[in-house]
């Protein structure tokens, strides 16, 4: 079956038996969400931790903007959809978890059934970065999926180099590629 | 009539003389006459950079951040044969004698990344009138997309574009090809690109 490939900030659920594949990532997190019962998955390509310093500042603006308008000319519907519409980016991983959920929900999955493997959140330039922030995305997965009850069941995450992944929505099988 | 030097936009004169003096500084450290030419400098979306090169592709990443009145990444990129031909000469091995980089060769390219990099800042500022911090380098050999999605992502928050500078070196009878990147916070990026004329159309 041919291959669907996940840029960064991408995230697909239920892609019927097509592969789904990311190459090259660094301090980026894969997340592959699969419910063996069903034998349906999907497969995130996260870059940042979490949305809530975004949210914060966003509803800060789109707040004032809300209040303005509502005030002068009533289009606070339309800013409020512009706030819905900005909380779907999935370049977070905690927003990307919970489009995961929502799509196999969807579909019937029951959480009991779910499970994740991460893939990824290395840092490229050891010495240099002090903000380690593959690792926060590692820990800001484990903390998002802890709330939400999934299991974590296979892990290749941290270190310093790069990775390709291959996921099987099928089957649930995921091939890490490690070029040294 | 408009002198020949006039016509050049400060873009291009910005590219040509770090150019010059990168060749300058490169001769002296290989012990060769080394030709640096900047040979497309255009903008792109940050999340279009991966086509660049294969996402799989390896390459040697030299990272050095940017500080002072500018916020931002400086990152030069050598496909993986490139690296070892470049080497050779830094270390004056024979031709076609690397294949694989050692802590000498990795030091060695550093070396070059502070030249180019450290070059074309100098210049920048000098022709910007703001101070620019240049830290050390650092070095990482991986997939092209593992390197570049790591600065991209130093910047998510921060940035949608990136200066993308192709250097062509020609030691003879070789010439071969590096890309730098350069990535500022959104308001300094327009900004910058807003204060050099010829820059104008890079702007999206």
């Amino acid at each position: 079956m041919a291959d669907i490939e996940v840029h960064m900030a991408e995230a697909v659920t239920n892609p019927g038996d097509y592969v789904l594949v990311t190459s090259g990532i660094g301090s980026c997190l894969v997340i592959t969400l699969y419910d063996s019962k069903l034998q349906i998955g999907a497969l995130a390509h996260t870059m940042v931790p979490s949305s809530a310093k975004r949210d914060a500042q966003y509803h800060q603006r789109a707040s004032a903007h809300l209040s303005y308008e509502a005030s002068t000319i009533g289009h606070a519907c339309a800013v409020a959809e512009r706030v819905s519409t900005k909380t779907e980016d999935t370049k977070y991983v905690d927003v990307a978890i919970d489009k995961m959920l929502r799509g196999l929900e969807a579909k019937g999955s029951k959480r009991e059934d779910m499970e994740v493997k991460l893939i990824g959140g290395a840092n490229m330039f050891p010495s240099l970065m002090s903000n380690d922030i593959g690792k926060d995305n590692v820990l800001s997965a484990k903390e998002k999926l802890r709330a939400e009850g999934i299991r974590i069941v296979g892990e290749c995450v941290g270190g310093s180099q790069g990775r390709s992944v291959e996921f099987s929505p099928t089957t649930g099988v995921v091939t890490v590629k490690l070029k040294f | 009539m408009e002198s020949e030097l006039q016509q050049v936009t400060r873009l291009e004169q910005i590219n040509n003389e770090a150019a010059e003096q990168a060749s300058a500084a490169l001769s002296k450290l290989i012990d060769r006459h080394v030709d640096v030419a900047i040979s497309k400098a255009e903008v792109k979306k940050v999340a279009e950079l991966s086509p660049l090169i294969g996402t799989e592709e390896m390459v040697a990443g030299i990272y050095l951040p940017v500080t002072g009145d500018i916020q931002g990444a400086s990152l030069l990129i050598f496909p993986k044969e490139t690296a070892f031909i470049l080497s050779d000469l830094l270390v004056k091995r024979p031709p076609g004698t690397t294949r694989k980089l050692t802590p000498l060769d990795e030091s060695a390219l550093k070396e070059v990344g502070n030249i180019i990099a450290g070059n074309y800042l100098t210049v920048m500022a000098n022709a910007l009138q703001i101070k620019v911090v240049e830290h050390t380098p650092n070095f990482s050999f991986d997939m092209f997309g593992a390197i570049v999605s790591q600065i991209i992502t130093q910047f998510a928050e921060k940035t949608e574009n990136a200066l993308i500078i192709e250097i062509e070196f020609t030691i003879n009878p070789e010439t071969f090809k590096g890309y730098f990147l350069l990535l500022f916070e959104v308001e300094q990026f327009k900004a910058i690109l807003g204060s050099i004329s010829g820059a104008e159309d890079l702007l999206c």
